[in-house]
């Protein structure tokens, strides 16, 4: 029931139209008992608006007509539109030939790299066996030296044998000597020359008697080693191309590059022999 | 619904909704824009909704639109601005109700729509609460809240004036 502690929601109800028939008339009841209620309840009926009249403008456009839902017959609608083209499979797209391009940058940086790897190696090779070549012709050389040192030392001893020996005791002697340092050294034509040598020399010496005659076979001996040794050198190195090119300082376009400059050759020359013809006349100055 | 039935609802609702949403916006263009939209709205889906309840699916959708629109803004409504366009407005020609509207922008958005919703258009609390997603008690608490603000500054107003 509507009592002093809940007139208030009473009377904002009943403005507000929410109260029954019976709760209307009972609140109307109240007021009538005091006149401060009525003026409550007339305070509250003040904060009630009344309704402006407002038109919305250009309501015109809020209206619909079936008019308005025409659609365009489905197959005039279809003679609008261009013909379709017939799809067509993209295969370069950017995607693919982005790809492309890299695997392509891939293949060529592999293939230059590896080029470079086997340029690199043979280059290496070659120095490597040139370098071998040159150690193993040293020790040949050096070996055919020390053989031909034997020969000698054994062509020394029989010259010595010669002196106080008969001729053909000393003949035999040399031979067995300079087979036995030829069969050292395993330099079958080299033995058979020194041989033949040492044989029509020794013959030759053998009839004139002489020394010094020994001394000039000894000569020969060497001589012909070296030689040989000379030839087998040449027939175990390796030919290398070797391409020569001509330079033709008289031309008279001729450019210099460095780097990214390019100088012209005649101007670059004129201007060296000016600074070197002033240089020589400071000197020439200074000294007188 | 049919199209007459709709074009009847733009007859009949067209200007309330339109009155409804001016007053808390402030703004002609963004009510006409709210209304349009609602209409529009009402326009798809005329199939679902029936015609006798074409007028508070009208006010709920014009509702959620403003208050969307206020919060993208996030518009703070102005004294002055609501007492030039009391003037356009023919509320009436008496001080108090000039002071009724001024009171009345002192409210915030909920609590104006309450008001404007109960005392313009007339809505049930019931009604008001499926316009607003509210509960009954909840648009009686907040309506009551309102009412009294609205008391207690008229009190004071007509204290001062005399």
């Amino acid at each position: 029931m509507i009592n002093e502690n809940n007139y208030e929601t009473f009377f904002m109800s009943y403005i507000d139209n929410e109260l029954n028939a019976a709760e209307r008339v009972a609140v109307e009841a109240f007021v009538l008992t005091e006149p401060k209620y009525a003026a409550a309840l007339a305070l509250f009926e003040k904060t009630k608006l009344e309704a402006p009249s407002i038109e919305m403008e250009d309501k015109i456009f809020l209206y619909r007509f079936p008019e308005m839902e025409a659609k365009l017959d489905p197959d005039f609608k279809k003679s609008l539109y261009k013909k379709e083209v017939p799809f067509r499979k993209t295969i370069f797209t950017p995607k693919i030939m982005r790809a492309s391009f890299a695997i392509a940058a891939m293949l060529i940086l592999f293939i230059g790299f590896q080029l470079f790897k086997t340029n690199t190696v043979i280059k290496e090779k070659a120095s490597f066996v040139s370098t071998n070549i040159s150690s193993t012709n040293s020790k040949q050389t050096q070996s055919k030296i020390l053989s031909s040192k034997d020969v000698n030392a054994s062509i020394n001893n029989n010259i010595v044998l010669l002196s106080t020996q008969p001729v053909n005791k000393k003949i035999n002697a040399t031979h067995n000597n300079v087979n036995e340092s030829s069969t050292t050294s395993k330099i079958d034509v080299e033995k058979y020359s020194t041989k033949n040598l040492i044989n029509s020399n020794i013959i030759s010496s053998v009839e004139s008697q002489a020394p010094t005659l020994v001394k000039l076979h000894e000569a020969q001996i060497v001589a012909s080693s070296m030689e040989k040794v000379a030839t087998e050198e040449e027939k175990t190195m390796p030919i290398l191309p070797t391409t020569y090119k001509e330079i033709d300082t008289e031309e008279e376009d001729r450019t210099i590059n460095i780097g990214m400059l390019e100088i012209d050759g005649a101007a670059f020359r004129g201007i060296t022999r000016k600074v070197s013809a002033l240089l020589k006349r400071n000197k020439i100055e200074k000294e007188k | 619904m049919t199209d007459l039935e709709f074009n009847i609802c733009v007859d009949d609702y067209s200007d309330g909704v339109y009155r409804f949403i001016l007053k808390i916006s402030k703004n002609k263009e963004d009510a006409r824009d709210i209304v349009q939209t609602a209409f529009e709205k009402l326009w798809v889906n005329r199939e679902k909704v029936e015609t006798l309840k074409a007028k508070s699916y009208l006010f709920t959708v014009a509702y959620h639109l403003m208050i969307d629109q206020l919060r993208k803004e996030n518009k703070i409504v102005m004294t002055d601005s609501f007492d030039e366009n009391a003037n356009a407005i023919t509320q009436g020609s008496s001080e108090l109700k000039q002071l009724l509207l001024a009171a009345i922008n002192n409210l915030n958005p909920t609590q104006k729509s309450l008001i404007l919703l109960k005392d313009y258009e007339g809505y049930s609390y019931q009604e008001i609460g499926e316009i607003m997603q509210l509960s009954e008690s909840q648009v009686k608490v907040y309506l009551h809240r309102a009412r009294l603000i609205l008391k207690n500054k008229l009190t004071h107003l007509e204290k001062m004036s005399a």
